[in-house]
C-alpha cells in the first residue's frame, strides 16, 4: 500500500523538474528545521528565497524562524540583528502577497518579541499595533486557527495584565484549538503549525475547566 | 514546528527515486571557507549560487562545501548578519578551496555613530537616552515634552520661564523644528512668574533629537541647540482620546483609510477653578485660559509620504503682579493668537536620491498691555526648504539643500502720551551641503558648510561644521564636533534697528559615550565662543538706543547622563548634572558678566517605578540648580551676587484602570521648598539710602494636577470570537 502510495506520488511529481527542486529545498529546509538546525534551515529557506522570487513562502519562513529563535533572546544587539532581518523578510514577503493573515500574524509576533524582550521601552507602542494587527488578520480569516488563537492570546495576557477575569478567553481558545484539527492548508508547505504550542497555552491558561 | 508531515516525507522519497538517474550527473564540488578581515571564521554563513538551490551554511571553521550541477560561469554568494553580502562571478570549477574575507557592514547596529551634541528621543535609534513616552511620564514635565528635554544635560534650570536654555545660551539661542521645518513662535505665553509651555501635544511626535550643539549643517539661525520634532507617519489605529483634567479638557480623534490618516485634538485649558481654590501670588482679573486645536494629515505614496501639520491657539489673561516701584502693583494683561501650518514631502526619487520638501507659515497676533502701555504686534513668518539626498553607498552619503526663511513683524506701541509704529522685513536664504563618510564600523565623519544671506543686512556668513566618531570599545565611542553657527538678533532689537549683523558662536566639542544593556554612560565637554553679541546703551530696548555688533562672550562646562533600566528590578532611572562657566559683555552690561539664566551647576534625578500588582506607575524627578546671579545696587558691582539654590521634587502616579483608561496625579514641588529666581530693587533708595528689595518668587511654590485620559478604539477589549 505504501509503495503505490510512493508510486502514485512519484508520477505526480514527474510533472516537471522544477518544481521538484522547490520542493526538494523546502523539505530539506522544514528537515533541518526539525532537527533543530534552524539557522541552517533559516539560510536554505533563504537560498530558495532568492531563486524564487515572487513566491512568498521563503521569505516568510526565513522571518518565522529569525522570530521564533527571538523569544528566548537576551543579547540585544543579537535579538536587534534577528528581527531586523526578520523584518526584511517579512517585508519581501508582504510585498508578494497582499492582505495574508499568516503574514499579519508573524508581523504581530515580531512585535510581540520587542514586548517580551523589554515591555517597559517597547510596550506601549508596539501592544496598539499587536492588537490592529491580529484584528486586521481576523478580518480576512476568522478561521485561520494561527490567527484565532494569537488574537485570543493577546488579548488575554492583556486582560490579565489589567487584572481583569480571563476565564471567558478559554471558550474561545478551545475553538481556537479546534480550529487546527479542521483547517486545511492552503497549499503545499502553507503554514500550519502551531497545534503544540496553543494546546500547551490552552492547558496552562485554563487549567480548571 | 512540526510543518513536515507524512505527505511530505513521501514526496521526498519519491523525489530521491525520481532524480537518481539525474545524480550520476556531473557534479561539481563547491568548497571553501569565510573569515571575517581579520581571519575569524564565520559559523553559519550562507553561501549559494545566485539563482539556484545549491548551497550550505558553514560550519564552526567557517568551512563549507556542497555540489552543484550548474555548469559555466555561476555567482557565488555569501551572506552572514552584520556583513555586506559577498559575491563572486566565475566558472563553478573556479569555486574550489577558495578563501573568502567579509567585509563588516557598516550600517549594523553595533556601527559607531556620531553622537556629539545630540540626544535622541526614539525607539530604536542607537543614541537615543530617552523613549518617546518619557516626555509625557516624567514627573515635573507635566505632558510638556520641553519640561521632559528639561531633566538632560546641558540645560539650565530657569524655573520662571520654562523654555530651554541651553550651555550659557539664552532661550532665544534655541530653534525648533516640526518635520525639519522651522516653528518660529514654539512657547505658549505665560506670566513673568510662570514656567511656559510648548505649544505641541507630545502625542503627535515619535521621534524627538535635541541637540545642544555641534548640530547638522542642515539647521541654521540657531546659536545654541536645536530641537528636531518628526510627526508620526502613520497612527496605528483609529480611535478617539478624551482627556478630563483639573485644569481643563481635550477631545482627540484619529481616522485611517487606506493610503491615508487624520487627527485633530482639541484642549481647553483655564486656570480659574483652580486659582480659586489654590490662589496663588497673582491677583487675577481674568485667570489664564487658552483654547488649542491642533491637526495632522498624512497621506502615503508609492515612494514617498505627504503630511499637513496645523496648530491654532488662542490664550489671553489679565493680573496684577506685585512691583516694588508701584504700590498698587503692576497691571498687565495678553491676548494671543497663534497659527502654525506646516506641508512636507519626503520620498525617493530612484537611483539612491531621496527628496525632502516643505513649508510651514506662522501668524502670531500679541496684544498686550503693561500698566498705560498698550503694545500690539503681528508676526508672519514663512520658512521653505528643499533637501536632497544621494547615498552613493552604504559608506558615502551627500546631502544638498536650500532654503528660505521670510519674516515681517509690526509692533504698534501706544500709551497716553505717545503712539509709534515700527517693525522690520526680514528675509534670509541659504544653502548647505554635507557629506557622510563611513570608513569602518569603527570610523565615521560628518562634513559640512552652510551659507546665509540676510537681505536686511545685506550680508553673506559662511558656516563650516564637522564631526568624527571613533568607536574605542565594543560599548564605547569617542566623537568630537566642530561648527560655526549664525542667528539674527532677535525680534525686540530688530523691530527697533535693523543696521546690524547676525551674532556668532563657535562650538567645540568633546564627547564620550558607553552604552551597553539598557545602561548609558555619557560625559561631554565643550566650549563655545560667542561674538557679535548685540550691544545698546539704555536701561530697556528702546527707539533711542544706539545699537552694535560689540558683544562676546564664553560658555564652557561638562555634562554628565547616566542613564541604568536594567540594575533594578522595575526602576529606570537617569540622573544628569552639568557644569557651566559663562561670561559674556553684551547687551546693556557694563562690563562682561554671568547672565542671570546662567548658573553653574545643574542636577536633576528622574526615577520611574513600575509595579504591575498595582497596575501603576510611579514617577519621581528632583532639580537642583545652584544660584543664580543678580545685581543689588547696595554694593558696588553687576551681577555681583547669588540667589539661593533653587530644589524642587516633583511625583507623579499614572494608575492604568483599564486598558484604555488612565488616571494620572502629579504634585510639582511636594516638600514646598520656598525658591527665589531673582530680586527686584526699587529704583530710588530709601531714607537710609539703601535701595529695598522683593524677592521673584513663583506664582505658586506647588501645583497640583489630575487627569483622567479614556482612549475609546475598536479593538478594546471587546471579543469578536465570540461570533465563530
Amino acid at each position: 500500500m505504501k509503495n503505490l502510495l510512493i508510486i502514485a506520488i512519484a508520477f505526480i511529481s514527474f510533472t516537471g523538474l522544477a518544481q521538484g527542486k522547490y520542493e526538494k529545498g523546502m523539505t530539506k529546509a522544514f528537515e533541518l528545521w526539525q532537527n533543530e538546525k534552524p539557522w541552517e534551515a533559516a539560510n536554505m529557506f533563504e537560498r530558495i528565497a532568492q531563486a524564487e522570487m515572487d513566491n512568498w513562502l521563503p521569505p516568510f519562513y526565513v522571518a518565522q524562524v529569525n522570530v521564533i529563535n527571538s523569544f528566548n533572546e537576551k543579547d540585544e544587539t543579537k535579538l536587534t540583528a534577528q528581527l531586523k532581518k526578520a523584518q526584511d523578510f517579512l517585508n519581501d514577503a508582504k510585498a508578494l502577497s497582499k492582505d495574508n493573515a499568516e503574514i499579519l500574524v508573524l508581523q504581530a509576533q515580531l512585535y510581540t518579541a520587542w514586548v517580551v524582550y523589554d515591555g517597559a521601552k517597547y510596550g506601549m507602542t508596539y501592544s496598539q499595533k499587536i492588537a490592529q494587527l491580529y484584528n486586521e488578520a481576523y478580518k480576512i480569516e476568522p478561521t485561520n486557527p494561527r490567527v484565532a488563537f494569537g488574537k485570543t492570546e493577546w488579548d488575554m495576557g492583556t486582560a490579565r495584565f489589567f487584572g481583569q477575569d480571563t476565564s471567558k478567553f478559554c471558550e474561545d481558545l478551545k475553538k481556537a484549538v479546534a480550529l487546527y484539527e479542521t483547517y486545511e492548508p492552503k497549499g503545499p508547505f502553507h503554514p500550519q503549525g502551531g497545534v503544540e504550542y496553543a494546546r500547551g497555552s490552552l492547558e496552562q491558561n485554563c487549567k480548571e475547566e | 514546528m512540526k510543518i513536515h508531515n507524512q505527505l511530505n516525507r513521501s514526496i521526498l522519497i519519491a523525489l530521491i527515486i525520481m532524480l537518481l538517474p539525474t545524480l550520476v550527473l556531473a557534479q561539481t564540488e563547491v568548497s571553501g571557507i569565510v573569515t571575517a578581515k581579520n581571519g575569524t571564521p564565520i559559523f553559519g554563513a550562507n553561501v549559494y549560487l545566485d539563482g539556484t538551490y545549491d548551497g550550505a551554511s558553514t560550519d564552526m571553521e567557517g568551512k563549507f562545501t556542497f555540489e552543484t550541477e550548474e555548469t559555466g560561469v555561476q555567482t557565488l554568494m555569501v551572506s552572514y548578519v552584520a556583513y555586506e553580502p559577498f559575491m563572486m562571478a566565475a566558472d563553478v570549477s573556479q569555486f574550489k578551496n577558495i578563501s573568502v574575507e567579509l567585509r563588516e557592514d557598516v550600517n549594523s547596529l553595533d556601527a559607531v555613530v556620531i553622537s556629539a551634541g545630540t540626544f535622541e528621543a526614539g525607539d530604536n535609534s542607537k543614541v537615543s537616552v530617552l523613549k518617546p513616552l518619557d516626555v509625557v511620564t516624567t514627573a515635573s514635565a507635566l505632558g510638556d515634552f520641553v519640561g521632559a528635554l528639561q531633566t538632560l544635560p546641558g540645560t539650565t534650570t530657569v524655573a520662571e520661564d520654562g523654555r530651554l536654555f541651553v550651555r550659557g545660551g539664552d532661550a532665544g539661542e534655541t530653534q525648533i523644528f516640526i518635520d525639519g521645518v522651522r516653528v518660529f513662535t514654539p512657547y505658549s505665553p505665560t506670566t513673568n512668574n510662570a514656567p511656559t509651555r510648548g505649544r505641541y501635544s507630545p502625542f503627535l511626535f515619535d521621534g524627538i533629537t535635541f541637540s545642544t550643539g555641534g548640530y547638522s549643517a542642515e539647521y541654521g539661525q540657531a546659536l545654541s541647540s536645536v530641537l528636531l520634532l518628526n510627526t508620526i507617519d502613520e497612527p496605528d489605529q483609529e480611535k478617539t482620546d478624551i482627556s478630563i483634567m483639573s485644569v481643563g479638557a481635550g477631545l482627540g480623534n484619529t481616522q485611517k483609510w487606506e493610503k491615508s490618516s487624520l487627527s485633530f485634538n482639541a484642549n481647553y485649558i483655564s486656570l480659574a477653578p483652580y486659582v480659586a481654590v489654590f490662589p496663588n501670588r497673582n491677583d487675577w482679573e481674568k485667570p489664564f485660559e487658552t483654547f488649542s486645536g491642533e491637526t495632522v494629515f498624512r497621506r502615503k505614496f508609492d515612494n514617498g509620504i505627504f503630511k499637513f501639520y496645523a496648530a491654532f491657539d488662542a490664550s489671553n489673561f489679565k493680573l496684577t503682579q506685585e512691583d516694588i516701584n508701584l504700590p498698587e502693583g503692576l497691571r498687565f494683561r495678553l491676548k494671543n493668537k497663534n497659527l502654525y501650518t506646516n506641508a512636507s514631502y519626503s520620498g525617493s526619487l530612484g537611483n539612491s536620491w531621496k527628496i525632502n520638501a516643505g513649508a510651514s507659515l506662522t501668524h502670531a497676533n500679541n496684544e498686550i498691555g503693561v500698566g498705560e502701555n498698550d503694545i500690539d504686534n503681528i508676526e508672519n513668518s514663512a520658512h521653505f526648504k528643499l533637501k536632497l539626498r544621494k547615498r552613493f553607498s552604504n559608506r558615502v552619503k551627500l546631502t544638498v539643500g536650500a532654503e528660505q526663511f521670510l519674516t515681517d513683524f509690526v509692533e504698534d506701541f501706544e500709551n497716553p502720551f505717545a503712539e509709534a509704529r515700527y517693525g522690520f522685513n526680514n528675509g534670509i536664504s541659504a544653502v548647505f551641503s554635507e557629506a557622510d563618510f563611513v570608513f569602518s564600523r569603527k570610523l565615521a565623519m560628518k562634513v559640512g558648510a552652510r551659507g546665509e544671506y540676510s537681505d536686511l543686512f545685506n550680508d553673506f556668513t559662511f558656516s563650516p561644521r564637522a564631526s568624527i566618531a571613533y568607536k574605542t570599545g565594543k560599548s564605547s565611542q569617542v566623537s568630537i564636533a566642530y561648527g560655526d553657527f549664525f542667528q539674527q538678533p532677535f525680534n525686540d532689537i530688530l523691530k527697533f534697528q535693523q543696521e546690524l549683523e547676525a551674532q556668532k558662536t563657535q562650538h567645540y566639542i568633546l564627547n564620550y559615550q558607553y552604552s551597553a544593556n539598557s545602561r548609558i554612560f555619557r560625559v561631554e565637554a565643550y566650549h563655545k565662543k560667542y561674538s557679535n553679541l548685540i550691544t545698546y546703551d539704555t536701561e530697556f530696548p528702546s527707539f533711542d538706543s544706539s545699537y552694535g555688533n560689540n558683544g562676546d562672550g564664553y560658555a564652557r562646562g561638562i555634562d554628565l547622563f547616566w542613564r541604568d533600566n536594567n540594575s533594578i528590578k522595575n526602576i529606570d532611572y537617569w540622573v544628569s548634572y552639568s557644569l557651566l562657566d559663562s561670561e559674556r559683555a553684551y547687551l546693556n552690561f557694563p562690563t562682561a558678566a554671568t547672565p542671570s539664566f546662567a548658573n553653574t551647576h545643574n542636577f536633576s534625578v528622574v526615577g520611574k517605578y513600575f509595579l504591575a500588582d498595582w497596575k501603576s506607575q510611579f514617577g519621581l524627578s528632583y532639580q537642583y540648580a545652584s544660584g543664580r546671579s543678580y545685581t543689588n545696587p547696595n554694593e558696588p558691582g553687576f551681577l555681583q551676587e547669588k540667589t539661593r539654590d533653587f530644589n524642587s521634587l516633583s511625583l507623579n502616579w499614572a494608575y492604568l484602570i483599564s486598558q484604555q483608561k488612565i488616571l494620572y496625579v502629579s504634585v510639582n514641588n511636594v516638600l514646598a521648598f520656598k525658591n527665589i529666581n531673582g530680586y527686584q530693587y526699587a529704583n530710588t533708595p530709601d531714607v537710609n539710602g539703601n535701595f529695598n528689595r522683593r524677592g521673584l518668587q513663583p506664582a505658586t511654590d506647588q501645583f497640583f494636577f489630575v487627569g483622567f485620559f479614556w482612549t475609546i478604539s475598536d479593538d478594546g477589549t471587546d471579543n469578536q470570537l465570540d461570533n465563530l
